[in-house]
C-alpha cells in the first residue's frame, strides 16, 4: 500500500514538473496553422506550443464557458468574439508588445465586432464553401458552384451517400438560406423554418454531419461532395495530389453567395502566460508567418506586409482571396441575442433528431 | 458484540460510501431536476433560479422544458427508435449468445475457464477501439463493402453503403454489449443438472422437444438478466451511432450530449436525461420482479 | 449435456470469430504502411513510433493511469466498507445507492455530474474525473467484497469472539486478511474500468486533462492515422496482461 502511495505521488510530481517548462496553450480551429509555424515560434521563445483544437464555434464557446479558460491565445471568429466581449472574458491587449500591428491591412481593423482592436487582432479568413472530387463531379455532369448540390434532392439523388455537410448550426442554417436567396443575418422565424425544411428535404440523401474529418474523406475518395472551410479544402487538393490519388479536388464558392468568417487572436482573462502570448500573437503579425497561413494552410490573409510572400497562385485562388463581384455576395455573421440563439438551437435539434 | 458497538459498527461502515454517494450520485439526481425546471443562460448552462433583490425572494422557474418534450411527437418517436435498436441489439446478442453459452457449458469442465476467459477478452480492450474496428471493417473503401458491392451488382442491385447506416450501428451494437448476455446465460447453463435432460430422454423426448421444454425455460431468468445488462447500457449510448450512425442513427444518448455539449441547452437536456432515468428504473424494476419468477436457478 | 450439437458449435465458433476478427483487423494494420486501412501495402514500425513522439497521447496515457489508481484506491476503500455493510445489514437502501451507478446507462451519470460539479463551482480537471469514476466504482468493488464474505466461514469469527477479541479486532485480524483476494480483485476491476471509460470521462474532464479513451476519441474524429490503430493493439496487450494476472489471482472476480 505505502509502496502505491509513493508511485502515485511521484507520478504527480513527474507530471507537475514537466509542465514548469513554459509553455503556450494554443485552441485553434483544426488544421489551420502549420507545423513549421509552430515548430519556428517554439525556438524564438524557447516555449512548448499546446494544441487544443476545435471544428465549430459551438463546440469553442461550449468549451471555454465550460471553465476552459486556461487557454493563453484563442482563435475565434468574429462573431464569437464578439459575445466572449460582451461576457467580459478577454483580457485587453497590451498593444506596447504588438509592434507588428502595422503590418495588419486596414480594411480588417477596427470592425464592429471590436472597435479600436482592443481586445482581438485578424489571424485569417476563410468562406465556407463547397469542396468536391472533379472527376466524379465531371462524370455526373453537376455543377458544384451552386448550393443546390447539397441542398436540391434531384442532384443529391446522383450523390447519395456521397455529400457530408458541417455540423455546426451557424454554417449549416446560413448555406440553406443563401440557398433561398435570403441574408445570413435574416432572423426572420418563418425564414429560418424554410430553411429548416430545406435541410431536412435533403438530410436523407447525406452520408453524415462532418465538421472535423471531410478533408479526409474527400481525400481518400470517400465522399464526393463536403461542405467545408476554403483552407481545409485547399488541404484536401494539396493533400490528394501529394498522395497520387487518380482524381483532384475542386473547390468553389457557390454562386448564391456565403459566409465569410474572419478569425481572430484573443486572449482570454484566465491566461496562464498572458506574456508568451502577447509574444505569439505578435509572431503571427510578422509577414513571413503570417504568410505560411495562405501558402500552407490555405487562408485568406489580412495581413498587408505578407501579401509579397503570398504565392501568386494563392493569391488568385479566387475561393480563398474572393474577387470584388464575389464578395459582394459574402456575407460575415453577425453575433446574436439569446432568444434568437435559442431559437436556431431548437431548429437545429429538430434537425438532428428527424 | 454489545448493542452500542453493533450500532457503532454498522455507523462506521455504512457512513463513508453513502455519503459520498448522496453527494456525488444522489444531489447530482436533484440538482438535474431542479435543472429541467430553470431557464437555460444565456450563453448557455443554467440561468438563476431565484433573484434576491432588496429582502424578496422570486423565482425564476418554468414548465416550459417539460412541455416541449410533449410539444411534437418528435421526442416520443426519437424514444421509441431508441427502445427499438436497444430492443434489435438485445434480440440480436441473445440469439448469437446462447449457442455460444450451450457450447461452453456443455465442455469439459477443466475447458470452460478458459472459453469463458476468451469471450470477455474482447471486451476488456478499449470501448473506442472496437467501435473503431468497425470503422474499417465498414468503410466504404474497404474489402467488405467492395466485396458486397459485386455481389449487388452481379444481382442488378444498386451498391450499398455500410457505414453511416442502421445496420452499421447495430452491428456495433451488438459486438460490444454481447458479452454482457454471454456470461449470465453461461452462469446459468452452467448450473442445469444433467440428469434432467437424461430423464427427459428416458422418457422418449426427442432433441427439439429436450431443448424447448427442459432448457430452454430454465435458461430464461439468465437471459432476461443478459436482456437487462444489454437493453439499459444501450438505451444511453451515444459515441456509437455518433461516429457510425450518419444522419439519421440518432439515438436518445446523442441528442442528451448534444443538449449538453454543442447547443447548451441544460434544461432541456436535463429533461430528457430524467425521461431516460425513468425508462432505466422502470425496466430495472420489471427486471427484478421477472427474475423472481418460481423455478429459478439463480 | 454431454450430446453436442455441431451446428450449435458451429455456431458458437462463428460467434468467436465474429468477436476477434474486428480486433485482429485493428492490430493488422497498426503495421500497415499506409494511410489507409483499406488494403496491405508493407509492413512497418512508424506507427508505433509516431506514437512515441506524440505528446498529447503520452500525457493522456498518464493521466489515464493516475486517475484509474486514484479511483481504485478510494474505491477500494468505500467499496469495501459497502460490501461489508451490505453482508452483515442488508439494508436496501444502501444497495440501491451503491448499485444505482452500476445500474445507470454512464451518460446520466456524466451529464449529472457536470451539473453538479458546474453548480458547485468545482473546476473541471483530473479531480472531477477521479471524483466521477470513484461513483461507479464503489458498486462493483462493494458487490465483489460482498461475494466474498458470503463465502466465508463465519465460525472463524465466533471462534475469534469466544477467544475474546473486540469486533474491530477480529475485523482486522480475521476479516480482512480472508476479505483480500475479494478487495484486490474488485480494485483491480474498478483500475480497468476506469481506464477503459469514456462516456462519464467525456462530460467531467476539463481542458488539458484528456485521458486515453478521450484521446483517441478526438483522433478518431479528427485525423484517422494508424497511430489509433497502434496505440489499440498496445491497449489489448494491456489488458491481455492484467487479465492474465487477475485470473491468477481471483478466478471468481470474472463470473461478476
Amino acid at each position: 500500500m505505502k509502496k502505491l502511495v509513493t508511485a502515485v505521488v511521484l507520478s504527480l510530481a513527474a507530471v507537475s514538473s514537466a509542465q514548469a517548462q513554459k509553455t503556450l496553450n494554443l485552441f485553434n480551429w483544426n488544421d489551420y496553422i502549420a507545423d513549421e509555424t509552430v515548430t519556428r515560434f517554439e525556438q524564438q521563445c524557447n516555449c512548448k506550443v499546446v494544441q487544443d483544437y476545435f471544428s465549430s464555434t459551438e463546440e469553442m464557446m461550449a468549451k471555454l464557458l465550460a471553465g476552459g479558460g486556461d487557454y493563453d491565445v484563442v482563435i475565434p471568429t468574429q462573431n464569437a468574439v464578439e459575445a466572449l466581449i460582451k461576457q467580459g472574458f478577454l483580457m485587453p491587449l497590451d498593444k506596447t508588445k504588438l509592434g507588428n500591428v502595422k503590418n495588419m491591412a486596414p480594411g480588417f481593423m477596427s470592425r464592429s465586432y471590436d472597435p479600436g482592436n482592443q481586445y482581438s487582432l485578424p489571424y485569417a479568413f476563410t468562406t465556407t464553401l463547397i469542396g468536391y472530387n472533379e472527376n466524379r463531379l465531371q462524370e455526373l455532369g453537376l455543377d458544384p458552384a451552386d448550393w443546390r448540390i447539397i441542398f436540391d434532392p434531384e442532384v443529391l439523388a446522383k450523390l447519395k451517400g456521397k455529400v457530408t455537410v458541417m455540423d455546426d448550426s451557424e454554417e449549416l442554417i446560413a448555406a440553406a438560406m443563401k440557398y433561398l436567396g435570403y441574408s445570413v443575418n435574416d432572423t426572420n422565424e418563418q425564414h429560418l423554418k424554410e430553411a429548416q425544411a430545406v435541410i431536412l428535404k435533403a438530410k436523407p440523401y447525406w452520408a453524415a454531419f462532418n465538421s472535423s474529418s471531410y478533408i479526409k474523406e474527400l481525400t481518400v475518395g470517400n465522399i464526393w461532395v463536403a461542405h467545408g472551410y476554403s483552407s481545409d479544402m485547399f488541404q484536401a487538393r494539396s493533400d490528394a495530389r501529394e498522395a497520387g490519388r487518380p482524381f483532384s479536388i475542386g473547390f468553389s464558392i457557390p454562386k448564391q453567395g456565403a459566409v465569410l468568417a474572419l478569425d481572430n487572436m484573443v486572449i482570454p482573462k484566465k491566461a496562464r502566460s498572458p506574456e508568451l502570448a502577447h509574444q505569439f500573437i505578435n509572431f503571427m503579425m510578422a509577414p513571413e508567418n503570417a504568410a505560411e497561413l495562405s501558402n500552407i494552410v490555405g487562408t485568406g490573409n489580412p495581413n498587408a506586409a505578407a501579401k509579397d510572400l503570398i504565392e501568386p497562385e494563392i493569391l488568385a485562388i479566387n475561393a480563398i482571396f474572393p474577387s470584388d463581384p464575389q464578395l459582394e455576395t459574402l456575407e460575415t455573421i453577425s453575433a446574436r441575442n439569446s432568444k434568437e440563439r435559442r431559437f436556431t438551437s431548437r431548429l437545429w435539434t429538430e434537425i438532428k433528431v428527424r | 458484540m454489545s448493542r452500542f458497538q453493533e450500532k457503532g459498527a454498522r455507523f462506521l461502515l455504512t457512513l463513508p460510501p453513502a455519503a459520498y454517494l448522496l453527494l456525488f450520485f444522489l444531489l447530482p439526481g436533484l440538482m438535474m431536476l431542479l435543472a429541467s425546471f430553470r431557464f437555460p443562460g444565456d450563453y448557455g448552462g443554467l440561468a438563476p433560479w431565484y433573484y434576491l433583490e432588496e429582502g424578496s425572494l422570486t423565482f425564476d422557474l418554468t414548465l416550459e422544458n417539460w412541455a416541449r418534450l410533449f410539444e411534437s411527437t418528435l421526442y416520443l418517436q426519437l424514444l421509441l427508435k431508441s427502445l427499438l435498436f436497444a430492443l434489435l441489439t438485445t434480440a440480436v446478442c441473445a440469439l448469437l449468445a446462447y449457442p455460444l453459452a450451450l457450447t461452453i457449458a456443455a465442455s469439459p469442465k477443466r475447458h470452460r475457464e478458459l472459453l469463458i476467459l476468451l469471450v470477455i477478452l474482447p471486451f476488456w480492450s478499449n470501448f473506442l477501439v472496437r467501435i473503431y474496428a468497425w470503422m474499417i471493417i465498414f468503410s466504404p473503401q474497404g474489402a467488405l463493402t467492395e466485396g458486397l458491392n459485386q455481389i449487388t451488382a452481379l444481382l442488378g442491385l444498386e451498391p450499398v453503403n455500410l457505414m453511416f447506416s442502421s445496420v452499421a450501428v447495430i452491428t456495433c451494437l451488438v459486438y460490444v454489449h454481447l458479452p454482457f448476455m454471454v456470461l449470465p446465460l453461461y452462469a446459468n447453463l452452467e448450473k442445469h443438472d444433467p440428469a434432467l435432460l437424461d430423464a427427459a430422454q428416458d422418457l422418449g423426448a426427442s432433441r427439439a422437444q429436450r431443448f424447448w421444454k427442459v432448457t430452454w425455460p430454465l435458461s430464461l431468468p439468465g437471459l432476461y438478466a443478459g436482456a437487462v445488462l444489454v437493453f439499459i447500457p444501450t438505451l444511453g449510448i451515444f459515441a456509437i451511432p455518433d461516429l457510425l450512425g450518419g444522419t439519421n442513427g440518432i439515438m436518445i444518448g446523442n441528442v442528451i450530449k448534444q443538449q449538453f455539449v454543442e447547443s447548451r441547452d441544460w434544461p432541456f437536456g436535463s429533461v430528457l436525461s430524467l425521461v431516460l432515468t425513468g425508462i432505466t428504473l422502470l425496466l430495472v424494476v420489471i427486471a427484478g420482479r421477472l427474475g423472481r419468477t418460481p423455478g429459478a436457478l439463480t | 449435456m454431454s450430446r453436442r450439437n455441431p451446428f450449435v458449435t458451429a455456431a458458437a465458433v462463428a460467434v468467436y470469430a465474429f468477436l476477434y476478427i474486428p480486433l485482429i483487423v485493428v492490430a493488422i494494420f497498426s503495421f500497415n504502411d499506409s494511410r489507409l486501412n483499406a488494403e496491405w501495402v508493407g509492413f512497418t514500425l512508424k506507427w508505433y513510433r509516431q506514437l512515441l513522439e506524440n505528446d498529447a497521447m503520452l500525457q493522456a496515457a498518464t493521466n489515464s493511469l493516475i486517475i484509474a489508481t486514484c479511483a481504485a484506491i478510494v474505491a477500494g476503500v468505500l467499496g469495501t466498507l459497502a460490501g461489508v455493510a451490505l453482508h452483515r445489514f442488508r439494508q436496501k437502501w444502501l444497495t440501491a445507492l451503491v448499485l444505482g451507478p452500476v445500474a445507470m446507462p454512464d451518460i446520466l451519470i456524466g451529464v449529472s455530474l457536470l451539473l453538479t460539479f458546474m453548480l458547485m463551482n468545482i473546476s473541471l480537471g483530473m479531480m472531477s474525473i477521479i471524483l466521477a469514476h470513484v461513483t461507479f466504482c464503489i458498486g462493483f468493488v462493494a458487490m465483489a467484497v460482498q461475494s466474498r464474505m458470503a463465502g466465508m466461514d463465519d465460525t472463524l469469527l465466533e471462534a475469534a469472539r469466544d477467544l475474546g477479541a473486540s469486533p474491530w479486532q477480529s475485523f482486522r485480524l480475521i476479516t480482512l486478511p480472508l476479505l483480500m483476494p475479494g478487495i484486490v480483485a474488485g480494485m483491480m476491476m474498478a483500475f480497468t474500468l476506469s481506464i477503459d471509460d469514456f462516456v462519464v470521462t467525456f462530460f467531467t474532464a476539463g481542458v488539458g486533462s484528456s485521458t486515453l479513451p478521450l484521446e483517441i476519441y478526438s483522433m478518431v474524429k479528427i485525423a484517422v492515422t494508424p497511430e489509433v490503430n497502434a496505440i489499440s493493439t498496445l491497449l489489448m496487450l494491456l489488458t491481455l496482461v492484467l487479465i492474465t494476472v487477475l485470473s491468477r489471482f481471483s478466478p471468481q472476480t470474472l463470473r461478476s
